[in-house]
């Protein structure tokens, strides 16, 4: 089965510095893939890369058979992969209804949207999605009066709104409390099961909690890449990432 | 609503969205008191003064609410939008310049535009005969306009070319402008402008400036209540998120800013037939600015408050100007510095807020909010005693 | 012969560079560091060629009235920092209305203060005169005072931030405002320090320009539209980058007036800068944000 998501020696530079140094990375279609490093491993500038918010030095990024390299950010998004930010973004004074209503999949263009109703379908969609990430109660609050685990919440279901083939989360449990990010964990599992989701995480409760198979970066290049179990044995990882010390 | 022992809601909530109508109630009732008077106005007065100043306040209310689509809306602040008025107004005013002169000839018996002849010309330029035809200069006036937001658009909006850098460029655009006219007065009567042309006074000129005011404000409605408007709002929020969701921020701006300046050009056109007289000063900065405060004081992004802020303003500046003088520029600039530091959101945009707080009723919202925050730091802050959740306040 | 006068018109162009450097250099600095544009920026030149020409009256001259106006206008700077700027560096756009607020209220305090005639503040006896560039051309010793001048505050900026503590604390904030606060580094009172040194050496353009033309309350804002776009066009955050622009702009102002005249000069120029920001978005000289 052809990857999903193929990223061949991907080389990027930003403001100077070398970010990414030939990476190769393969998604397959259903995969829940984390993504590990320590900081400026280029986790991030990868999932920017993937989604065109910069173009590479060199490498090429393949999607669904697809050369995307290059691509702009809302061209790829057309071909079935949403970005989740590291931080929360989400149209602050819109409210939360009309935050998913406008990530829906659908109509883009300017001609396209001028004349645009919301359905009774795409309305129950968005109703079942408030539902499933426990929003729909503030479904007519303005964005900005959310707490930080809701505004997290929040994107995520934009995201699925927009049903995606490919979900990139970025650190989508950060600042949140433990069981936020427990719920958000148990999210996450249940939308992996009908799309692929490449997860860039710190914390290790989630990574186990949900983690199958994992890659982890160091300096812009693979390090290592297999199971949780594997991964956190290998002695190169557990250099990269603690030191020279017992990783509990 | 009620809450189980972890917070989340008991039992299934309601699926309804709150939306504002089309066309709110209070909104209609006031638009129609508002077109009542000023359309009766001839009726029962006869002060022509006044009746030139509302016709003038329209034009102005319609340039204030294309500023408002794009900044109010979309967030573009663009400081040069009375390139557009202006050039709509040059069109109109050119056009019944020209065929003025056709039944009122120079001195020297040339049927050609007095200002035409100070600069020794003996001929109509030949780009300009097209202008002797009513219907060709009014599509003239809207199209030529348009086209020129369209390239300005592609060549800006297209590079992520926004915020101050926009707002900066297109001052520099207007005072080009602004200088070109001065310069080439062969061509447009330079500083004095073009005057002394006949143009339309009167109350059925008013009705119909009237109309097309009302007319734009219902489009810009639409256009704002609509899925589009919603694109574009979101643009203005966010517009990293907006791309990332597979939108094409350039073209929503580019389109919303080409309805914008075709509104201008209207307002523009319009203008120069009813007041008769436009030069160099419809075209600059200074105008374009004003138009900004305009809907700033009105309230930016509610679309009747431009309009109300461009009659409160300029009624105002009527009154007032003749007896302060100078002063009356020092309010000016101080009402620049108050609407950015006090009052951000207009006139209307507070009265709007205000309605929404006594709507959802403070200390209720302020226990919700504590809720929310408790939650999330999962403490109980109550003391015995204290309302809970769902509880009726007293 | 064309091609002559077209070289002559480049030497005389120095000048003009000089002047918007001039003019440009105190805006470049606080848009480069607090990303705010300062619309009264032309009246704060305005108040100081003001003061040039009280100076002048007071028996003073064009060395005199540069530090004076630089105080002067200083101090006005932080009066509306203070009061006004400090609130909303986070809302640019707003920045721009306000200030432009302030343009006005400055414009139409001076006229009340000094009338609405012409001031004229006159270059010091010992600059006047010139010498010949180049056989025909005549070269005013002012323009070659204004050419020194430019290169001065160039060296003044690039001596501050560069080689100064202060100027430390103000590149720290510049590259990461967020970590630098975190450190330690007051970024509020760098931000009120920046505007003050900016208003400041508006000031100093104002006294230096003064004795060019005359002195009205409207002269400011042609400068500050200039300073604005060879900011546009050389880029923020970087010295460089009002050198680039003022060169460029300057020189190519000077020789397409010549050739065609100044109202179609201004129009290329400008376009000249549209096309160039297609390709450079953020200036010659200026760095392009991750966004």
């Amino acid at each position: 089965m052809a990857a999903l998501l193929e990223v061949t020696g991907l080389t990027t530079k930003v403001s100077g510095f070398t970010i990414l140094n030939g990476l190769d990375l393969s998604v397959d279609e259903h995969e829940l893939r984390v993504l590990l490093g320590p900081n400026g491993a280029g986790k991030t500038t990868l999932i920017a890369m993937i989604t065109g918010q910069f173009k590479p030095v060199s490498g090429t990024i393949r999607f669904a058979g697809q050369d995307i390299t290059g691509w702009a950010p809302d061209a790829i998004f057309q071909t079935g992969i949403s970005r989740k930010f590291q931080v929360p973004n989400m149209y602050e004074t819109l409210s939360v209804f009309d935050n998913v209503m406008v990530s829906l999949r659908g109509r883009r263009r300017v001609f396209a949207t001028l004349f645009q109703l919301l359905r009774a379908p795409e309305r129950d969609r968005i109703w079942d999605i408030l539902e499933f990430v426990g929003l729909a109660d503030k479904a007519n609050d303005p964005a900005d009066t959310l707490s930080h685990g809701e505004r997290q919440w929040l994107e995520l279901s934009m995201l699925i709104a927009s049903d995606p083939k490919l979900l990139l989360l970025d650190e989508p449990t950060t600042g949140m409390t433990e069981s936020d990010k427990h719920r958000t964990a148990e999210l996450i599992q249940e939308i992996a099961k009908s799309h692929t989701v490449l997860l860039v995480e710190h914390d290790m409760h989630i990574v186990r909690q949900i983690g199958k198979r994992i890659t982890v970066l160091h300096q812009g290049q693979r390090l290592a890449e297999g199971p949780l179990a594997e991964v956190m044995s290998n002695d190169l990882v557990r250099q990269v990432y603690l030191g020279k010390g017992k990783f509990q | 609503m009620v809450r189980d022992k972890a917070g989340k809601p008991a039992g299934k909530p309601r699926r309804s969205i709150r939306r504002a109508p089309l066309f709110p109630f209070w909104a209609v009732i006031g638009g129609a008191a508002l077109v009542a008077s000023i359309g009766a106005y001839p009726y029962y007065s006869t002060n022509i003064y006044v009746l030139t100043l509302l016709g003038k306040f329209l034009c102005y209310a319609i340039f204030a609410l294309s500023i408002d689509l794009i900044w109010g809306f979309t967030g573009i602040l663009s400081l040069g939008q009375a390139v557009y008025f202006g050039l709509g107004a040059y069109m109109v005013a050119l056009s019944l310049k020209l065929n003025y002169a056709l039944t009122h000839p120079t001195r020297f018996g040339n049927k050609i535009p007095d200002f035409m002849e100070w600069n020794s010309l003996t001929q109509v330029p030949g780009f300009m005969t097209p202008l002797y035809s009513t219907p060709l200069a009014i599509a003239a006036a809207l199209v030529v306009p348009t086209l020129l937001a369209l390239l300005f658009g592609a060549i800006t909006f297209k590079r992520h070319i926004y915020g101050v850098y926009c707002a900066v460029i297109t001052l520099a655009e207007s005072l080009i402008l602004q200088n070109f006219i001065i310069e080439y007065q062969a061509y447009t009567g330079g500083f004095n402008g073009i005057t002394d042309y006949s143009n339309y006074v009167g109350p059925s000129v008013l009705w119909f400036i009237l109309g097309v005011t009302v007319l734009f404000v219902i489009v810009a409605r639409v256009l704002t209540h609509s899925r589009v408007g919603t694109v574009l709002k979101s643009i203005r929020d966010n517009d990293l998120r907006a791309e990332f969701m597979g939108y094409n921020v350039a073209n929503y701006r580019i389109f919303v800013f080409c309805v914008s300046a075709f509104m201008a050009a209207a307002a523009g056109g319009m203008y120069a037939a009813w007041v008769g007289i436009i030069s160099f000063l419809n075209v600059g900065p200074i105008f374009s600015i004003e138009g900004v405060i305009w809907t700033a004081v009105g309230g930016r992004g509610t679309l009747i408050g431009p309009v109300i802020g461009t009659f409160l303003v300029k009624g105002a500046e009527a009154f007032l100007s003749d007896r302060l003088a100078d002063w009356w520029q020092i309010i000016v600039g101080a009402l620049f510095i108050l609407v950015v530091l006090v009052m951000r959101d207009g006139i209307v945009g507070t009265v709007m807020e205000w309605v929404q707080q006594r709507r959802r009723g403070s200390y209720r919202q302020i226990l919700a909010d504590a809720d929310r925050t408790a939650h999330d730091l999962q403490m109980d802050w109550r003391t015995e005693g204290a309302p809970r959740p769902g509880e009726e306040v007293r | 012969m064309m091609l002559q006068s077209i070289m002559t018109q480049f030497l005389s162009g120095f000048s003009v560079v000089a002047i918007l450097v001039i003019a440009a250099i105190g805006l470049a600095i606080v848009f480069g560091v607090a990303g705010v544009i300062n619309m009264a920026h032309g009246e704060f030149i305005m108040v100081g060629a003001y003061t040039a020409a009280v100076v002048g009256k007071l028996g003073g001259n064009t060395f005199i009235a540069m530090p004076v106006a630089f105080i002067v206008v200083g101090l006005l700077g932080l009066v509306i920092e203070r009061g006004i700027v400090q609130w909303i560096y986070d809302r640019p756009l707003e920045t721009l209305l306000a200030t432009w607020g302030v343009g006005i209220i400055l414009q139409t305090v001076m006229k009340l203060i000094f009338g609405p005639e012409l001031y004229y503040a006159g270059a010091p006896k010992i600059l006047n005169g010139g010498f010949h560039l180049i056989g025909r051309l005549p070269f005013p010793y002012y323009r070659l005072f204004l050419i020194i001048v430019a290169a001065l505050m160039l060296g003044l900026v690039f001596f501050v931030i560069f080689k100064t503590d202060f100027g430390l604390k103000v590149r720290a904030v510049r590259r990461n405002r967020a970590i630098a606060g975190c450190l330690g580094i007051d970024t509020a009172r760098v931000d009120m320090m920046i505007f003050v040194f900016g208003s400041g050496l508006a000031g100093v353009a104002g006294a230096v320009l003064a004795p060019i033309k005359s002195v009205s309350t409207t002269m400011g804002f042609p400068y500050a539209v200039d300073s604005f776009m060879v900011l546009v066009l050389g880029g923020v955050g970087n010295l460089l980058g009002v050198l680039a622009g003022g060169a460029v702009i300057g020189e190519a102002e000077t020789v397409l007036s010549f050739i065609f005249n100044n109202v179609i000069g201004q129009l290329l120029v400008f376009l000249f800068i549209v096309i160039v920001i297609r390709i450079v978005p953020r200036g010659i000289f200026g760095y392009y944000e991750r966004r």
